[in-house]
């Protein structure tokens, strides 16, 4: 077998574990398992963690690594319902700004490019390791969302910004056609545009990539504020969705963005992976997480299990490297 | 080239927000008082709904000597008869009414016995502080999808318990003499059918002495 056939039956690795599970799952469950209902709830379930995994995918393949996603959804699901829900009182002006929800979106993601964008800052000027600055991050913003709601939820907010949660268009819910226009444009990005050439570059021999003119500190920049907003898009749609601001929203998402990346495929010393293989990586934890429900198996072994699957796929990963 | 795709960029932005305004200038006076006229008054709510709606609905109730024969023929029976539930909740609520005599009072509750002759404790009516969502989902007057916001829902619960302690309580507790005959009309919630049902622990809505 040579290289070009193992890399290929590498990259089809996830496909056959989803295939595989999805198998057995309508063997076992066929009556509960292989409805369109379900189905459909799969895909709704999965969409929050596509949005944060795409950003994840980006961030890893640099060599990096983002743990404040869950709360940066937090925050910026938070700020855009507040924007949406109080507006913004500038007592100086004597006027207050009463936000459309085309605008309190735009806050939100705003909110999450920022905090993404100050991640970045962080790691390439002051050269914290990303491990740190973003589990610093994860801390503060769960506490500007708790100084921003009070630590209590903000709810009743609208059916024109419920729709991005709840909306249903040709029978797909929206949450659905945002995750996969994601994933398209952000597949197009990684490998048709400079900066997506760029990304893999830099998590591939970050020195052979400074020595060849890169600007390596711009691209892991942008990585992390594109991994930022990507985690406002997530936040907002879990807000519009739940109808619901929830300051303890996104706790442990990390977790599952991170766990889906490497399941998918993608290095977690960068430069190698996808972001459809992310897609697939979230589709297995998504139909994991179903299929363990519809199979009545307790919660905490659950956990159990998606750990076990974690860790196999990691060591899958390094198994792999070390034949390479 | 640089600046001009900025300012490209910018006239695009420019342009969208002027079609789709972000948000909408207003003075802060007007901006508060649309506030207040918007925010939910819980109080007022329950105020209005203890009037017009609860006190003239208690004809609604079951009568407490029915009941508890009920019960005691078959509790699962009963609960099907009588009953009111919400959601998927495995509490279910008594909207009851009565008449029984004191038979012992404490500062939580005054208990009395229903059944003429009786001398056990029959029905608790509640007279301390009061929590839970009886009043609210026991009546059957108020359906929680009517509302969309939850938290209006909450507080209109806590509302209604507020103005029970409020404008029932205090009467309760000077009629509650032993012996004393007491009429009342309330709502029963039971969680657990070993301790809440024998005897009935009753929120109390309206109460008279004979």
């Amino acid at each position: 077998m040579n290289a070009n056939s193992r890399e290929l039956l590498k990259r089809l690795q996830p496909l056959a574990a989803l295939a595989l599970i999805m198998v057995a799952l309508s063997l076992m469950r066929p009556e509960i398992f292989l409805t369109i209902g379900n189905l459909r709830n799969i895909l709704l379930q999965i969409s929050v963690n596509v949005c944060l995994s795409i950003g994840m995918t980006l961030v890893i393949l640099t060599g990096g690594i983002d743990l404040s996603v869950g709360s940066i959804l937090a925050f910026a699901g938070a700020v855009a319902a507040g924007l949406l829900k109080d507006g913004l009182t500038l007592t100086f002006f004597g006027v207050a700004l009463q936000f459309t929800p085309f605008g309190a979106i735009v806050a939100g993601l705003i909110v999450g490019f920022a905090l993404g964008w100050f991640n970045g800052i962080v790691i390439t000027r002051l050269k914290v390791p990303p491990f740190i600055a973003t589990l610093g991050m994860l801390a503060i913003a769960r506490g500007l969302t708790m100084l921003w709601t009070d630590g209590h939820p903000i709810t009743n907010l609208g059916p024109v910004f419920g729709f991005i949660g709840m909306g249903i268009w040709l029978g797909v819910p929206m949450p659905v056609w945002i995750s996969v226009a994601l994933v398209l444009l952000f597949y197009v990005v990684s490998r048709n545009t400079t900066l997506g050439r760029y990304i893999y570059a830099v998590g591939g021999n970050e020195k052979a990539t400074a020595y060849s003119g890169v600007n390596i500190n711009r691209v892991k920049l942008w990585t992390y504020a594109l991994g930022g907003l990507l985690a406002a898009v997530a936040g907002l749609i879990i807000t519009a969705r739940l109808d619901t601001a929830d300051p303890k929203v996104g706790n442990g998402y990390e977790l599952d963005s991170i766990a889906a990346v490497v399941i998918g495929g993608t290095s977690l010393s960068g430069g190698r992976g996808s972001i459809f293989l992310t897609v697939i990586g979230c589709l297995i934890i998504g139909v994991l997480n179903n299929g363990l429900s519809v199979l009545n198996v307790p919660a905490y072994w659950q956990l159990v299990i998606k750990g076990l699957v974690l860790v196999a796929a990691v060591a899958a990963d390094r198994i792999g490297a070390k034949e390479n | 080239m640089r600046v001009v795709r900025w300012i490209i960029a910018l006239a695009v932005a420019a342009g969208v927000c002027w079609l789709f305004p972000l948000f909408h200038v207003v003075p802060l006076q007007a901006a508060k008082a649309e506030k207040a006229a918007a925010k939910f008054d819980a109080a007022e709510f329950a105020d209005t709904f203890w009037n017009k709606r609860l006190l003239p609905g208690l004809d609604k109730t079951v009568k407490a000597d029915v009941l508890l024969a009920a019960i005691q023929a078959d509790p699962a029976a009963a609960k099907k008869k009588f009953a009111r539930s919400v959601g998927f909740s495995d509490a279910y609520f008594y909207f009851v009414s009565g008449t029984g005599r004191v038979v012992s009072v404490s500062d939580d509750g005054v208990s009395l016995a229903i059944t003429p002759g009786s001398t056990n404790a029959e029905v608790i009516l509640l007279a301390g502080l009061i929590f839970g969502d009886a009043v609210r989902d026991g009546t059957g007057l108020l359906n929680g999808s009517d509302y969309s916001n939850s938290q209006d829902f909450n507080d209109m619960s806590a509302a209604l318990d507020h103005l029970v302690e409020t404008r029932v309580l205090p009467g309760l507790h000077e009629q509650a003499k032993i012996g004393a005959e007491i009429s009342f009309a309330g709502c029963a919630e039971v969680d657990d059918e070993a301790n809440d049902l024998k005897p009935l622990k009753v929120i109390p809505i309206q109460t008279k002495t004979r």
